[in-house]
C-alpha cells in the first residue's frame, strides 16, 4: 500500500501513491482498512480484473484466508505474458557512481536489475528504474524546477539493462557498482509480482526524500518484510546510504565493478609509454601511420594496445556527437587493426584494477571541533557539515578531485566573544578533472555562502559579513600523486561593511594537492581577487588531512589572509568525525 | 521458453523479415555503424531526476529507437542491433573476439552456451566480411552474420 509509517515528512499515515487507480476503495489512500476490505471483496471473484492488476495483493490475501485456486490468473493474458518475459534470476542493486564535472550526477542514482541465467551475461537483463518520466517536449527549466521541488510524477519503468549501461557507463562515463542481493526465489516472486502492481502507477517524485533510492528500499521491503530498511527517518537519501542500509540488513551477497568508458580508456593509456600515447593519438587521426616504421617498431602487443587506445579515444570523443564520416572511417580502421593484431597476440589483457567501493568511504555527515589561534588570540570552533566530501577528506570510495559540500557551518568562539558565525557554505562544489593526452576537460567551481571578512585598511579595520557567490573555470592535471590546478574566479558579494548593495570581484587561484598514501592529503593553495571598490584580498593556505579511521580524521590548517596587504595568520587543528 | 521469447523480443521478426526493414521508417535498422547517440541534452536532464529518457516502458514494448511497436512487431521494438549504440559495441567485441555485447548477440540469436566460443571465433575471423565499410547498417550486419552462420556446420542449426 506504500503507506508512510514515518520515514519521511509529508503525509504520514497516508499512502505515497497519488494515483487513484491504485486503490480499490474510494478512500484507499487514507484508509488502509477500507482498502483491505475492498481488496478482499474484489479479489475473491475468480475471474476478476483486480486479480490481474494485483497479483501480489491477491497472493497475500489468499494466503491469509486459505483461498484455494490452482490458476488464479488464468484469465490475465497480459500479466502472464509479461511475467514470462521477466527473468527469474538474481536481483541486483545498481549504483552508478558520480562522475567528474557533472553536477547532475552528484547524488548518484540507484536502480534494480533482474538477471537471467548467469552464462547469458547481463546485457539482456531487465533494469527496474524509478524516476520522473522525461518527455523531450518538456520545457527544460520548468522541468528541473519541478523535478527538484516535487510534484513531478514518478513512475517505475523496466528497460533492458544494456540501455542503462549505455546511459551511464558509455555516455556519461560513470563507473557502475552492481550488488547482488541475497533474495531467495520466494522473495523475488513477491518483488516481481508487486512490481506489476506498480505499472503505470504514479507517485510524486521528490528529489530529496521520496526519490529513487527510497522507492527501491520500499520494493525490497515488500520482498523481505521485516528487513527494517525503512525504520530510520530518511531525508535526502544519498544512494550510497542505500547500499549501506542493504549491507547492514545482510542483503548484499556479491559486488561487481563495471568501469566506465573513460576508466577503460585511462586503463589502456596507462599501459603505454608517453611516446606511445602520443603516437596512439596521432594514429586516431591518421590510420595510415599503422604502416610506418614508427608504429611497426613497437612489439605487437604494444601495437594492439595503441590501436585499442586510439579506437577508444575516437569513440570517447565522438560517441555523443553527430555521426561524422571521417571519424567513422578511422574508427573502423582502428578496429580492423585490432582485429588483425589480436590474432597474433597471445598475452592476456591486463585487468583493470578495481577502485575501493563507495560504501567503504567515510560517512556523509560531519561534525568537527577545532582549536586555533589568529594573530596570537585563541579561539575554539565547532563545524557541522550536512554533506559530503571535500578535496582533503579521505578519497577512499569517493571520486578523487570531486568536492561537494552542502550546508557547512563553522561557529567560532573567541576570548572576547561568544559563538559567532564564522562561515556558512550553502554549496561549495569544485571539480578537478585532470587533463591528459586524450581528454581535455575544463574544471570548474561554484561556491555560495556567508563568510566573515576583513574590510578597510590598517587605520580603519572592520569585519564585514559577506554574502557571496563565486565560481569559475579552471584546469587541472595529474602527475602521479600530485594534482596541480588553477582557476579563474568571478565573485559577487553583498558585504555589510561596504555601501553598495553588490560588489563584484575577479581574480585567480591555484594550488597543488599531494595524495600521500593511506588516504592522507596535503595541499597548498593560493588565491587573490580584486573587488571593484579597489580593495583586494589574498589568501594562502597549507592544509593537511590525516584519516585515523574510516570516520575520524585530524586536520591542520595554516592560513594567511590579507586585505590590501595587511595580513593575519591563522592556525587551526581540528578533529573531524563523520557519521550517518 | 524464456530464451525464445527473449530472442523474439530482441531480434524481432528479423529472421523472416529482415529484407523489408521491420518496424517501419525511422526504425534503427538503417542505423549505420558508429552512429552518434544524439539527444544528449534531454538525456542529461533525465539524469538529474533519474528518469528514463524515451517512452514509458514496462518491459513490454520498448520504443527506444523509433521502431513501430504496434501489432505483431510489438516485441521486436528493441531489436538488439537496431538499438542506438549497440552496433558499434558488437563491432568492437567481434574485433576483439569476445565481450558482453557479443554474448548478448549470441543469446538473442539462440546460440547455446556450448557453441558460443565457436560463434565468437567464427565472427572474429570474419570481421572484415561483416563490417566491409564504415557505412554498413544494422540490417546488413545481421544478414552477413546469418550468411556466415549458414556456411558453418556447427552454427547452421541456429539459422533455421
Amino acid at each position: 500500500m506504500h503507506i508512510n509509517r514515518g520515514a519521511t515528512l509529508r503525509g504520514r499515515g497516508r499512502s505515497y501513491v497519488t494515483d487513484e487507480s491504485f486503490f480499490l476503495s474510494p478512500d484507499g489512500r487514507d484508509d488502509p482498512a477500507a482498502e483491505l476490505e475492498a481488496s478482499i471483496a474484489a479479489l475473491a471473484e475468480a475471474d476478476s480484473q483486480a486479480r490481474c492488476a494485483y497479483p501480489a495483493r491477491y497472493r497475500f490475501i489468499a494466503e491469509q484466508f486459505g483461498w484455494q485456486d490452482s490458476a488464479p490468473f488464468a484469465h490475465c493474458e497480459e500479466y502472464l505474458s509479461w511475467r514470462e518475459q521477466i527473468p527469474d534470476g538474481p536481483v541486483v542493486l545498481i549504483f552508478p557512481a558520480a562522475y567528474l564535472n557533472s553536477p547532475s550526477s552528484m547524488f548518484g542514482h540507484t536502480l534494480l536489475r533482474i538477471d537471467g541465467e548467469e552464462e547469458d551475461g547481463v546485457w539482456l537483463s531487465q533494469a527496474v528504474n524509478f524516476g520522473a518520466q522525461v518527455d523531450s517536449s518538456d520545457n527544460s527549466i520548468f522541468y528541473i524546477y519541478r523535478g527538484l521541488a516535487g510534484g513531478y510524477p514518478g513512475y517505475f519503468s523496466i528497460v533492458p539493462y544494456l540501455t542503462k549501461i549505455q546511459d551511464y557507463a558509455h555516455l556519461e562515463n560513470r563507473d557502475m557498482w552492481e550488488y547482488t542481493l541475497s533474495l531467495d526465489d520466494e522473495e523475488r516472486r513477491w518483488l516481481v509480482e508487486h512490481l506489476w502492481e506498480l505499472r503505470d502507477i504514479r507517485f510524486d517524485y521528490y528529489f530529496f526524500d521520496e526519490n529513487c533510492s527510497f522507492r527501491l528500499l520500499e520494493l525490497i521491503e515488500v520482498a523481505r518484510p521485516g528487513s527494517r530498511l525503512l525504520d530510520d527517518y530518511r531525508f535526502a537519501e544519498v544512494p550510497v546510504n542505500t547500499v549501506r542500509a542493504l549491507q547492514d540488513a545482510g542483503l548484499i551477497e556479491k559486488r561487481v565493478y563495471r568501469p566506465s568508458k573513460a576508466a577503460e580508456l585511462d586503463h589502456l593509456a596507462s599501459q603505454l609509454s608517453p611516446a606511445a600515447r602520443r603516437l596512439a593519438r596521432r594514429l586516431a587521426a591518421d590510420p595510415s601511420l599503422a604502416d610506418e616504421d614508427e608504429f611497426l617498431s613497437h612489439p605487437v602487443e604494444q601495437q594492439r594496445l595503441m590501436a585499442q587506445t586510439a579506437y577508444e579515444f575516437l569513440r570517447f570523443r565522438n560517441r555523443t556527437r553527430e555521426r561524422d564520416a571521417q571519424v567513422a572511417r578511422n574508427s573502423l580502421a582502428m578496429l580492423r587493426l585490432v582485429n588483425r593484431l589480436s590474432g597474433q597476440v597471445v598475452a592476456e589483457a591486463v585487468p583493470l584494477s578495481e577502485p575501493e567501493p563507495p560504501e567503504e568511504g567515510h560517512a556523509t555527515k560531519m561534525i568537527a571541533a577545532a582549536y586555533g589561534q589568529r594573530e596570537g588570540h585563541e579561539f575554539g570552533e565547532v563545524q557541522l557539515r550536512y554533506t559530503y566530501h571535500d578535496l582533503f577528506d579521505n578519497s577512499t570510495g569517493f571520486l578523487r578531485g570531486a568536492q561537494i559540500e552542502g550546508i557547512n557551518v563553522r561557529l567560532r568562539s573567541t576570548e572576547s566573544a561568544a559563538l559567532k558565525l564564522e562561515r556558512f557554505d550553502l554549496v561549495n562544489i569544485r571539480s578537478l578533472a585532470p587533463r591528459s593526452t586524450f581528454v581535455r576537460p575544463v574544471s570548474w567551481f561554484v561556491h555560495a555562502g556567508i563568510e566573515r571578512v576583513q574590510a578597510g585598511d590598517e587605520d580603519d579595520r572592520r569585519y564585514g559579513r559577506s554574502h557571496f557567490v563565486e565560481g569559475g573555470p579552471g584546469l587541472s592535471w595529474q602527475w602521479g600523486r600530485l594534482t596541480p590546478f588553477v582557476f579563474a574566479t568571478f565573485r559577487a558579494e553583498n558585504n555589510s561593511a561596504y555601501d553598495p548593495f553588490v560588489t563584484g570581484a575577479a581574480g585567480a587561484s591555484g594550488g597543488l594537492l599531494w595524495h600521500a598514501g593511506r588516504g592522507a592529503t596535503l595541499g597548498v593553495q593560493g588565491s587573490g581577487y580584486y573587488l571593484n571598490n579597489d580593495e583586494y584580498r589574498h589568501r594562502a593556505s597549507v592544509t593537511a588531512n590525516l584519516p585515523l579511521t574510516r570516520n575520524n580524521a585530524l586536520r591542520l590548517d595554516l592560513e594567511r589572509l590579507a586585505v590590501r596587504g595587511d595580513a593575519d595568520t591563522e592556525f587551526r587543528v581540528s578533529w573531524r568525525y563523520f557519521y550517518d | 521458453m524464456k530464451k525464445i521469447v527473449l530472442a523474439t523480443a530482441l531480434l524481432g521478426a528479423s529472421m523472416t523479415a529482415s529484407a523489408n526493414a521491420p518496424g517501419g521508417p525511422g526504425c534503427g535498422w538503417g542505423n549505420m555503424l558508429f552512429e552518434g547517440q544524439s539527444g544528449l541534452p534531454i538525456h542529461l536532464l533525465a539524469t538529474l531526476v533519474n528518469g528514463t529518457s524515451g517512452n514509458a516502458t514496462f518491459g513490454m514494448t520498448s520504443g527506444t529507437n523509433g521502431c513501430d511497436t504496434s501489432g505483431a512487431l510489438a516485441y521486436s521494438g528493441s531489436s538488439l542491433l537496431a538499438m542506438n549504440g549497440v552496433l558499434e559495441e558488437v563491432a568492437h567485441d567481434i574485433a576483439m573476439g569476445e565481450g558482453e555485447a557479443l554474448t548478448a548477440l549470441s543469446v538473442s540469436m539462440g546460440v547455446s552456451s556450448d557453441d558460443r566460443g565457436h560463434f565468437n571465433s567464427v565472427l572474429h575471423q570474419n570481421f572484415s566480411a561483416i563490417f566491409p565499410h564504415e557505412s554498413v547498417t544494422a540490417e546488413e550486419v545481421l544478414a552477413s552474420i546469418q550468411a556466415i552462420m549458414k556456411a558453418d556446420q556447427q552454427l547452421v542449426k541456429y539459422t533455421a
